[in-house]
């Protein structure tokens, strides 16, 4: 197999956005073009989840690769859940791996909030068994509080353990311009006070309103490469070392161990793997906090902690900015924001950016090493990406 | 007559799945017989959810998952004052959800 670089990146803001879906795609890819300074590719990947239910617009990849003028390159859509991102990563990956294409464009691209906020946690509510799950009203933050429940029942996480992942996340997010939210939070605001029930009123007890991620519109796009194009380009060589994926079953009660994360498990070991890492060696990461509890949780399964360790690594200050290992700098899902079929790519423009070390006032010193999760269905399908920087 | 979900039954194990499956897990066996779910069991963990889709008319939900007697775990709602992790419940198939004319049935767990 041959070597895959990341050459080019581009994001929108993750927000409400008031402009086509189209152009929530093309925009980053412009953005991603003018930053490696190629003008053509091969082929296109768009990452997607709900443009033919919410924006009533199918063949995606078709309009966007000719809103860019890039035809007859080829194009298609991937459409993987909340993990679509990074599996068109994936797929960008084999494409150059294999030797099919030099370089390949991997958009990820949401509008959500065409619908209102009721609607979008519904169309999400879609990817749940129909039968099993769905009819009884499950939401996806629904099984999140369910298994926060088993949780803190089991390895003692509390409220102020989820309080704090929300908290370091907010605050990591006013120093990215394109994150969602610029709010920061408190313990006071959102806990302790006479008004913090009103504040962060319960969604899904014992989950509350900040332990959610915000409904987001988004667009992100890397521009991945052969090792012989990538030479070429006048940027930091950032290499995709590692790719993994797993499954696991459909319904979150077939799961022999609730608490456990099998599909983040074996995707993260896979990507260490193939990549020649260690957990332990990671420098940042990006981990799928679509709730608060998930950033505890993953960042166990993927072994940057013992299983029902990582709440006290986290209040230990870790996983901060300005600790041993800083989890979602950019502010995660939780404060950047969760364009569902985006993300997977937002996550992965944020490492490069960590690696490239143009992050700014949220930039992680020394970052060589960078990891990310991106988690489908309510971790039914998990694909994990490992990025190192090269001299 | 009394209602029940189903299970499905392999017909090369025995083991018995629910949601129904085309493979079975244990022994990849491709034939089942549905067999009724027991409607007793222990709730394994719950949460009661405020923010619910447009059709529903209620403004909150509890819901849980239950381990049933047999061993098989079901997805189900509450109708429990306050639940608690290990409780032993009852279950009854009862409308869960109206989507436009069509009503679902589901299962609905009591205090047992
Ligand atoms: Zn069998």
């Amino acid at each position: 197999m041959r070597d895959v670089y990341v050459i080019g990146i581009g994001i929108t803001s993750f927000s409400r956005l008031e402009y086509p879906l189209v152009e929530i795609a093309a925009y980053p890819a412009i953005m991603a073009m003018k930053d490696c300074g190629l003008t053509k590719v091969d082929h296109l990947f768009v990452a997607n989840m709900g443009a033919s239910r919410l924006n009533h617009q199918t063949a995606l990849a078709s309009a966007v690769v000719d809103h860019l003028s890039l035809c007859p390159a080829g194009a298609e859509c991937i459409e993987n859940g909340p993990a679509s991102g990074a599996s068109a990563i994936k797929a960008g990956y084999m494409a150059i791996a294999s030797g099919l294409h030099d370089t390949v464009m991997v958009i990820g691209a949401e509008r959500l909030r065409e619908a209102n906020n009721l609607e979008a946690t519904d169309f999400v509510a879609s990817l749940t068994h129909p039968l099993a799950e769905q009819i009884y009203g499950v939401t996806l933050p629904s099984m999140a509080g369910m298994f926060t429940r088993l949780y803190m029942e089991k390895y003692g996480v509390t409220s102020r353990h989820l309080a704090m992942v929300a908290i370091k996340n907010h605050d990591n997010a006013m120093f990215n311009k394109f994150a969602h939210l610029h709010e920061p939070i408190s313990f006071e605001g959102i806990l302790d006070s006479e008004d913090a029930l009103t504040n962060n009123p319960m969604v899904a007890d014992p989950l509350r309103f900040y332990d959610m991620c915000p409904v987001s519109d988004g667009g992100a796009c890397l521009i991945l490469a052969s090792a012989e194009v990538a030479k070429k380009v006048k940027r930091p060589l950032i290499r995709l070392a590692g790719v993994g994926q797993a499954t696991d079953t459909h319904c979150v009660h077939e799961r022999k161990e609730p608490t456990d994360l099998l599909a983040v498990r074996g995707a993260a070991a896979q990507a260490f793997k193939m990549a020649g890492v260690k957990p332990s060696e990671v420098s940042v990461a990006e981990l799928h906090d679509a709730f608060t509890i998930l950033e505890i949780a993953e960042s166990e399964e993927v072994g940057f902690f013992k299983k029902g360790q990582g709440h006290i690594a986290l209040a230990e200050g870790y996983t901060g900015l300005k600790g041993k290992l800083p989890i979602n700098p950019s502010g995660g899902l939780k404060a950047k924001g969760h364009p569902v079929g985006a993300t997977g790519v937002g996550q992965a423009h944020e490492i490069v950016t960590q690696l490239r070390g143009e992050a700014g006032e949220r930039q992680v010193k020394n970052a060589k090493i960078g990891f990310t999760t991106n988690f489908g269905g309510f971790g039914n399908n998990v694909v994990a990406l490992t990025f190192i920087k090269e001299k | 007559m009394e209602r029940h979900i189903l299970g499905y039954k392999c017909r090369g194990c025995g083991r018995v799945w629910y949601p129904n499956r085309g493979v079975c897990q244990d022994c990849r066996g491709i034939e089942f017989e549905p067999v009724p779910l027991p409607k007793n069991g222990k709730l394994l963990t719950f949460t009661h959810l405020h923010n619910l889709a447009a059709d529903f008319e209620v403004p909150s939900l509890w819901l849980g998952i239950v381990e049933l007697s047999n061993g098989n775990r079901i997805t189900g709602q509450l109708r429990i004052d306050s639940p608690k992790i290990g409780m032993k419940v009852v279950g009854k198939v009862e409308p869960v959800r109206q989507v436009g004319y069509q009503t679902h049935h589901g299962m609905i767990f009591y205090k047992a």
